[in-house]
């Protein structure tokens, strides 16, 4: 049973060598309900041992907290040692919460053996139970979860649920959209009631992004797809929402765990001399999506998918000389998935001559990289001018896995492969994909649409419109592997699990193959 | 080329293929010394990384020994350089050997650094040497075969050398690693074969280049494959160990891609005659020759007019970039270009050849260090940047031998 003081579980995120961000909420009185904005100031205890016994506590502080932060509690627990697990828990008075476990950061010039993460993204409450979250907390061989975004869902019951028809295997609370910073704090408690989400949390640190549903559904730097009159400002509703994220996300914004100090979640993470995890944000300073998929502005260089200081920060993330592999965080697609196309080289000509063509083809999403293609191009163009090597981008968004080449022009990439890099995309923990939009069974359209796509892109290796499910990805000094696990049906509260299939790129090769089994 | 000196003495074996094969040797060197630790060095000269995945014969090695898939060549990333560097531990600034091609000021002509005094340092072979034992060199190029004189114990001359491309084929320089080994049983051979990369210069995009260099990886791997054979089928394999790495990377560009610096440079008056460039693949190297007191003033229009060239990808001037460590004989600019184009000086059909290095984009290399050793690490990988400059460091480490006066700035990669 959950402790009543402590219902929404403890969580982790952030691990570096010596500190780990710790998190809970606490309800000092029944009143005192998430975005209610009621209760009392109060003060909180944090532990944190070597044991999950508390014999020894190593570090330990008091807190105060409040309606003004929705009584949240986010501490930057310092003084940790490298590559160790802690535990972890808060005291109210005479309650105590459950202990949480977290793994620091093996130390910046170590050389650990490996690093294996859970790899998550879009969990929408209504289309089903969280068994992928359950799953993956069944495991005991991570170092931590990297959730790719779209943790939470705006939407209002009814409105988008589970399969063609939107039926809501839950309700969302509170029941409509949210629009305000009261209703983005009670969605965030509601989803952290969930209890494979809240065991998930206490088991692993988070390393977070946001995508577009935590605000709202295709969210760029002045809008949304679905704002309507009457609703709050964009601003306005943007800043709730990221507020109340801050709140009840054990993430360091603008670098800090303090509220109130800065919304940039673009950040980096190392993980010793293996790997370096650039999170990104494609959300706040995008330009608006196209809406036309033809539109040659596609590759119009002064539209932008990450905003130019996020994208130099970006650069210099793949540049940087301290970790072999650079792993970016990636909400959004980067690979082209286009139909058609010509050489990039031979686009300029055509276009004098012929009128405007999209440079890579017509985009099958303008919401991915595809849609901002001069952005795409020049960080591809700095992977290949730098002799990048291992850069691997793992993304979310798309509820469908896939895992491909990124070829450095891919008109030519048929003849010559050639690659600057890979993307492995997971799958979605519910959220709806292309069998439960057209309302067919699992393997039969989507084999169709999978085989056009491929034959278009010859750098899609894998493609999976139909399951749902967690990634795990293992990354050693001579090879990056991700293993898809797909679930059973959402609406099955319980939901099992099989191993689906994995795929790997050898160290310094910048392209993909097949893998007989999962790492575990 | 340094032509053989009357100083060393001359063995004629025919080699498998049945070509003459000639060794020279220092005086007094035993014809087959009395070995039981030995080392190797096999530059799979212009590799990609991950082409080993291609060649069976290296992927074992690879994958049996201690793997740095983090590895780099350094500037400037061509042939000479790196395996200058890599039997001498230090970079350009400190060993004398910036690039390919250099302008030399006191000859007033742009040429090869390839002659053995360019190298300003003690090298290991020399080292080894020093230390009793003994050292070989089996290089299919020309210039390598000149850079490294008469250092070793015993070197190769090699032959015969392809029109065009001025190499040895690999199963000749094999042929001639063999029987060195057959013959002399050096302590350390350090072996070059340029297939690979004269494939990867002849060439451009498409199947053709595909296909060629299909067969160009798998030919190589033909010749390792006899190399390990070789040392397991004489009993040395546990004794060994072997270091397999690149000197550099492969870039290709099309053929409308090329970066002429001449034409920018003589549009300006005050430029133009008063500049000598090296060209080096995807550097080139510019010297200001005009008067000093005007050098400032002009690198600094030099840099502006480069950058502003389409294809570039950097302008640095030298001695205000420490990082580079080149030195003096790389002259005042260095310019890389981008991946997929070419330098080609003082014209834009000066340089044909679509197959290019020596810029930033062939910087990775595979590395290895493998071999039945007991000092070898078996089957793992490191995430650390290994480079060229740290094969001598290896070798000292593996033959304890202190570095030289003149010290290594690379790392013991055992």
């Amino acid at each position: 049973m959950p402790i009543a003081q402590f219902a929404h579980g403890v969580a982790s995120g952030d691990p570096r060598p010596s500190s780990v961000i710790i998190w809970t909420r606490v309800t000092p009185t029944s009143a005192s309900k998430p975005g209610s904005g009621v209760g009392p100031d109060v003060t909180v205890r944090w532990q944190v041992s070597t044991t999950s016994t508390f014999t020894s506590v190593v570090r330990s502080g008091d807190v105060r907290t409040g309606p003004a932060r929705d009584h949240t509690i986010k501490v930057d627990v310092t003084g940790l040692l490298a590559d160790t697990t802690y535990y972890y828990r808060f005291v109210y008075g005479s309650a105590r919460s459950a202990s949480g476990r977290a793994r620091t950061a093996p130390g910046n010039t170590s050389s650990p053996a490996n690093v294996r993460l859970g790899v998550v993204s879009c969990a929408n409450y209504q289309a089903g139970w969280f068994s992928a979250y359950r799953h993956l907390g069944n495991r005991n061989d991570l170092h931590a979860i990297l959730h790719l975004g779209d943790y939470i869902y705006e939407y209002g019951p009814g409105e988008y649920g589970y399969g063609q028809n939107d039926v809501d295997i839950r309700k969302h609370s509170p029941a409509h959209e949210v629009l305000t910073l009261a209703d983005y704090r009670q969605r965030h408690a509601q989803y952290k009631l969930d209890p494979d989400l809240q065991r998930l949390h206490a088991k692993y640190a988070f390393i977070a992004t946001w995508d577009d549903h935590e605000v709202a559904d295709d969210a760029w730097k002045g809008g949304a797809v679905n704002e309507n009159p009457g609703e709050p400002a964009w601003a306005t509703r943007r800043a709730a929402a990221y507020q109340a994220y801050d709140e009840w996300q054990p993430v360091r914004l603008s670098g800090t765990a303090a509220l109130g100090d800065g919304t940039q979640i673009y950040r980096r993470l190392q993980y010793g001399d293996l790997v370096e995890i650039s999170l990104l944000d494609l959300r706040t300073y995008r330009d608006q999506q196209l809406a036309v998929q033809a539109d040659p502005a596609t590759a119009d260089p002064d539209r932008t998918i990450t905003g130019r200081a996020q994208l130099d920060w970006l650069k210099d993330s793949l540049t940087r000389q301290a970790t072999q592999w650079k792993l970016v965080g990636n909400p959004v697609m980067i690979s082209p998935v286009t139909f058609a196309g010509v050489p990039r080289d031979l686009v300029k000509p055509i276009n004098d001559t012929a009128g405007l063509l999209p440079p890579e083809g017509v985009p099958y999403n303008v919401d991915q990289w595809d849609g901002y293609t001069d952005d795409r191009r020049e960080v591809f163009e700095h992977l290949r001018d730098n002799g990048v090597t291992d850069a691997l981008f793992v993304t979310g968004d798309i509820h469908s896995g896939w895992a491909a080449d990124l070829p450095a022009d891919k008109a030519t990439y048929a003849g010559t492969r050639n690659s600057v890099g890979v993307e492995f995309v997971g799958t979605s923990v519910t959220s709806n994909n292309l069998c439960d939009i057209t309302g067919t069974p699992p393997r039969t359209t989507s084999i169709g649409v999978e085989e056009i796509l491929k034959a278009n892109n010859p750098h899609l290796k894998y493609i999976d419109f139909d399951d749902h499910g967690f990634s795990v990805l293992d990354i050693t000094a001579k090879r990056a592997q991700m293993d898809w696990f797909v679930i059973g049906d959402r609406a099955d509260k319980n939901a099992g699990v099989t191993w689906s299939v994995s795929w790997a790129t050898t160290a310094g090769s910048q392209t993909i193959h097949a893998v007989d089994g999962p790492v575990a | 080329m340094t032509p053989m000196t009357d100083r060393r003495t001359v063995l004629k074996v025919a080699g498998v293929s049945g070509a003459t094969l000639a060794f020279s040797s220092k005086l007094g060197a035993a014809q087959a010394a009395t070995t039981t630790k030995r080392a190797y060095v096999i530059v799979v000269d212009g590799c990609r990384p991950g082409e080993i995945d291609e060649m069976a014969n290296l992927k074992a090695l690879r994958d049996g020994g201690t793997w740095y898939p983090a590895a780099r060549s350094l500037p400037v990333m061509e042939t000479i350089p790196n395996h200058v560097m890599m039997m001498t531990g230090c970079r350009p600034a400190r060993n004398g050997v910036p690039a390919n091609s250099i302008y030399d000021r006191t000859d007033g002509a742009v040429r090869d650094c390839s002659r053995p005094t360019d190298i300003a340092v003690t090298t290991i072979i020399e080292q080894l040497n020093a230390s009793g034992r003994t050292t070989g060199t089996v290089l299919s190029k020309e210039y390598l075969y000149s850079v490294f004189g008469d250092r070793a114990t015993h070197r190769w001359e090699p032959f015969p050398l392809l029109p065009i491309t001025e190499h040895a084929p690999d199963a000749a320089t094999m042929d001639a690693a063999l029987t060195m080994i057959d013959e002399f049983d050096p302590a350390m051979l350090f072996v070059n074969l340029g297939d690979v990369d004269r494939v990867g210069h002849a060439d451009l995009t498409g199947t053709t280049l595909k296909a060629a260099r299909t067969a160009a990886l798998a030919s190589t791997n033909i010749q390792v494959g006899r190399f390990v054979d070789k040392l397991k089928s004489t009993g040395r394999w546990a004794s060994s160990m072997v270091i397999v790495l690149a000197d550099h990377s492969m870039d290709w560009s099309l053929p409308e891609q090329t970066i002429s610096l001449t034409s920018a440079f003589d549009a300006d008056a005050t430029l133009t005659g008063n500049f000598q460039i090296a060209q080096n693949g995807g550097a080139d190297l510019v010297y200001w020759t005009g008067p000093a007191s005007e050098r400032s003033t002009a690198l600094t229009k030099m840099r502006t007019l480069a950058l502003a060239t389409t294809g570039v990808f950097q302008a640095h001037v030298i001695d205000q970039t420490p990082s580079l460590r080149l030195g003096p004989k790389a002259g005042d600019l260095l310019v890389y270009c981008k991946a997929g184009w070419r330098f080609s000086d003082p014209g834009p059909q000066s340089n044909p050849i679509p197959g290019n290095h020596g810029h930033p984009a062939t910087e990775p290399i595979p590395f290895f260090v493998t071999g039945g050793s007991a000092a070898v690490r078996k089957g793992i990988a490191r995430s650390a940047r290994a480079h060229t400059m740290d094969v001598a460091p290896t070798l000292g480490a593996y033959f304890g031998v202190k570095p030289p006066q003149t010290g290594w700035e690379g790392t013991s990669r055992l």
